[in-house]
């Protein structure tokens, strides 16, 4: 059984196919890259496995259940044990860095002290220990991009999803968050699907590689 | 740039001469005490225990106001301008009517409802006039009728903050939370800066609130500004008592620009604007709350439309209406429509000023527009006439021009607002193109700029004008003889006219109001279309 899965997947949005019954399988702790240029629908894949999109037609099936079938959600976003890290970052600017991770955790009524135990410890691990109190807009942008993965990743999710989060970071940087999305993939056991247009990222994580071009992905 | 600093000088100036003259004129003339320079003026009135319990009643009004605006307009916001609320649209269009009405009409209404030949009362009972009149006349009526007129207000300005929002910020908290979370802890402190300025606004229009109090019998200080002009033609009383609520104008808006700017750093959404706003289902909240909002609505705008309508009785009422202030009503839409479109212009132009931050002071006209915004209408009156009641300038003071000038002082904040959004969303790209291919900035703001903001311009004029339709404390002031608005002529005679007059009058002027507001919702619905 799959953990993530799309079966003949058809997205439409203002009157374009965006996605046209496109599959995928992912497995567990397999890292899959998704390839595509801009415009393709690759953000679409992710918000299908997110829960953030319906598809039009099709199924999407998270752990072997149906998340969501023809235009509607059945398991809705919080439930699927999936993070997601966004090209924008979209981390919250009115919170602390501590804030921004303990939010899922207080909605699912972690209590206080293992609250901020988890979080100390998802910092650690990107290596923001001494971050915790500063805001978004006071760190850099690999601090950002760091702190959005560990977001991510505080909830102890199956299967990381990662939207062209280094297209905005110089060469070494990325590099470096490479590798440490590489660690944290293997401490974990997480599974990733991560999209981009850039061939040397895919090259660098990926187990797997798929393109999308056309609203169609081939392998 | 020649002609780009004559035309955007030309509208700072205009500004200033409409606004920021009168007040300055008004602050150095009281300090003037029969032709001597001093503070005497101010020593009258600090003496006085009187005046103290008016700003004491001034501040508690205005503090209860803003809580109750602010308890409906920020739910009526997020209802309307995130959920899938069946019927949400018509729903806005009702909640935001009172905000364009004179909120004396607003009394008016209520009052109908509260009077012994009123429908209400003879729905419900004899009885029912003294429980309704113990409530409406004093300070929990007046709370009422202010706080339905100005909750609109923080309603649209809820919804503008969220249309700011960017989705990506609320989509990354559905990934952890529900929507009532989501809600709660990413997009209301997104909007606290909206809700922030409505409150501080609100409070504001309340504090300077002329005609509301006095109908409903609750003693305010700024209806003693008034008097000390109207009945004594107290020049210096008159000005020293405006003056402590120029003062806290100021100090409301600084506190509430300090406050934003210590958030701002916490709120910049970098974001801004990338993709759809997102849409909180209700599911089976859906009708509840549907029937909630639309019962809310049907009891704070409805009831009290209806009671006018009732009152006004038959045609007789509306002819008699017609024949004792058709010619109000005729000045009152010619002055809107000048008003306007004189806004629009204004607003556009200084609009154009903050949008493409020319110069150093490119955000102080927003922030001086925003300063005449909420200075109460009356002290703004009283400024004008000391400034024009010249020999020598009878050509503004005996004219309606004072009113348009009045007018562009007061109201230029609405337009500047509404034009700034909607250059926001003409892309740099297009004027850059135009400014490679050598078109000229005066060009470039007719041939690409206006057009790709053409809703914002033409919802600033709209806006204006309903605001111009709507005032009463500074018309009532400075209007020329034989030139009194239908707003002003249903004040004047709500002291002894016929109820049914006063209510076909009312009706008249809210059907007035319509005009400009429905086609506002024309303006707004259409979806915009850029290349």
């Amino acid at each position: 059984m799959s953990l993530l899965e799309l079966e003949a997947v058809r997205v439409v949005l203002g009157g374009r196919r965006i996605l046209d019954g496109i599959d995928l399988a992912v497995e567990e702790g397999e890292r899959v890259v998704v390839l595509g240029p801009s415009g393709s629908g690759k953000t679409t894949v992710l918000r299908l496995l997110a829960g953030l999109a319906v598809p039009a037609a099709g199924r999407v099936l998270v752990g072997g259940r149906p998340a969501a079938a023809d235009g509607r959600l059945l398991i809705p976003p919080e439930e699927r044990q999936v993070g997601m890290v966004f090209q924008d970052l979209a981390l919250w600017p009115h919170l602390t860095v501590a804030g921004n991770l303990e939010l899922g955790l207080r909605a699912r009524g972690v209590p206080r002290t293992v609250r901020r135990q988890r979080v100390a410890e998802m910092l650690e691990l990107v290596e923001l220990g001494d971050r915790a109190r500063a805001r978004p807009g006071e760190l850099s942008g690999g601090e950002q991009q760091r702190v959005a993965l560990a977001r991510a990743l505080v909830l102890r999710p199956r299967a990381l999803l990662l939207d062209e989060p280094l297209s905005s970071l110089d060469p070494p940087l990325a590099r470096r968050l490479v590798g440490v999305i590489l660690r944290l993939q293997e401490r974990l056991g997480l599974t990733l699907v991560h999209v981009t247009h850039d061939r040397e990222e895919a090259r660098a994580l990926a187990t797997r590689t798929l393109f999308l071009e056309r609203g169609r992905l081939s392998g | 740039m020649a002609l780009r600093r004559i035309v955007l000088s030309l509208a700072v100036v205009l500004l200033l001469v409409a606004g920021v003259l009168p007040v300055a004129v008004m602050a150095g003339r009281s300090l003037v005490v029969d032709g001597r320079l001093g503070l005497a003026a101010y020593h009258g009135l600090l003496a006085s225990s009187r005046q103290w319990e008016l700003l004491g009643n001034s501040l508690r009004l205005a503090g209860l106001v803003t809580v109750a605006a602010v308890a409906l307009g920020v739910p009526a916001g997020l209802l309307l301008g995130r959920t899938d609320l069946p019927g949400r649209r018509a729903l806005g269009t009702l909640l935001a009517l009172p905000l364009l009405l004179p909120p004396s009409v607003t009394a008016v209404a209520w009052m109908g409802a509260a009077a012994p030949s009123g429908p209400v009362v003879r729905l419900l009972g004899a009885g029912a006039s003294a429980v309704l009149s113990s409530f409406l006349f004093g300070l929990p009526g007046t709370v009422l009728v202010l706080a339905t007129a100005f909750a609109p207000l923080v309603m649209l300005l809820v919804a503008a903050a969220l249309r700011s929002v960017p989705p990506r910020m609320e989509e990354a908290g559905l990934l952890v939370a529900r929507w009532p979370a989501v809600l709660l802890r990413v997009t209301l402190p997104l909007v606290a800066p909206g809700v922030l300025l409505a409150a501080a606004l609100v409070f504001l229009m309340a504090l300077g609130e002329v005609s509301v109090p006095p109908t409903l019998r609750y003693p305010v200080f700024a209806v003693e500004s008034l008097t000390r002009f109207a009945a004594f033609y107290d020049l210096a009383a008159a000005t020293a008592a405006a003056m402590p609520l120029v003062a806290l104008t100021a100090a409301v808006l600084g506190a509430e620009a300090l406050l934003v700017r210590r958030t701002r750093g916490t709120t910049g959404m970098e974001s801004r604007g990338a993709g759809r706003a997102l849409v909180v289902p209700l599911g089976r909240w859906r009708r509840p709350a549907a029937v909630a909002a639309w019962s809310l609505a049907g009891l704070l705008v409805g009831l009290p439309l209806a009671v006018l309508l009732v009152r006004a009785g038959g045609a007789a009422s509306y002819a008699e209406a017609l024949g004792r202030a058709g010619d109000a009503l005729g000045r009152s839409l010619l002055l809107a429509a000048l008003g306007g479109a004189l806004l629009a212009v204004v607003g556009f132009l200084l609009a154009v000023l903050a949008w493409e931050r020319h110069g150093r002071l490119w955000a102080v006209p927003d922030a001086v527009a925003l300063f005449l915004f909420a200075v109460p209408a009356a002290v703004l009156g009283v400024g004008l006439i000391v400034t024009w009641n010249r020999p020598w300038a009878n050509v503004v003071y005996a004219t309606p021009l004072i009113l348009l000038l009045g007018y562009l002082g007061h109201f230029t904040a609405v337009s500047l607002r509404l034009s700034r959004a909607s250059l926001e969303l003409v892309p740099a790209g297009l004027v850059e193109a135009a400014r490679v291919a050598g078109v000229g900035w005066g060009r470039r703001l007719l041939w690409v700029v206006a057009p790709g903001a053409w809703r914002g311009i033409a919802a600033a004029g709209l806006a204006g004008a309903a605001f111009c339709l709507r005032d009463v404390g500074m018309t009532l002031l400075v209007h020329p003889p034989g030139w009194d608005t239908l707003p002003v002529r249903i004040m004047t005679l709500a002291a002894n006219g016929a109820p049914s007059l006063i209510a076909a009058l009312s009706v008249i002027l809210v059907a007035a109001t319509l005009v400009p507001v429905v086609l506002l919702g024309a303006v707004l619905g259409r979806r915009e279309v850029l290349p």
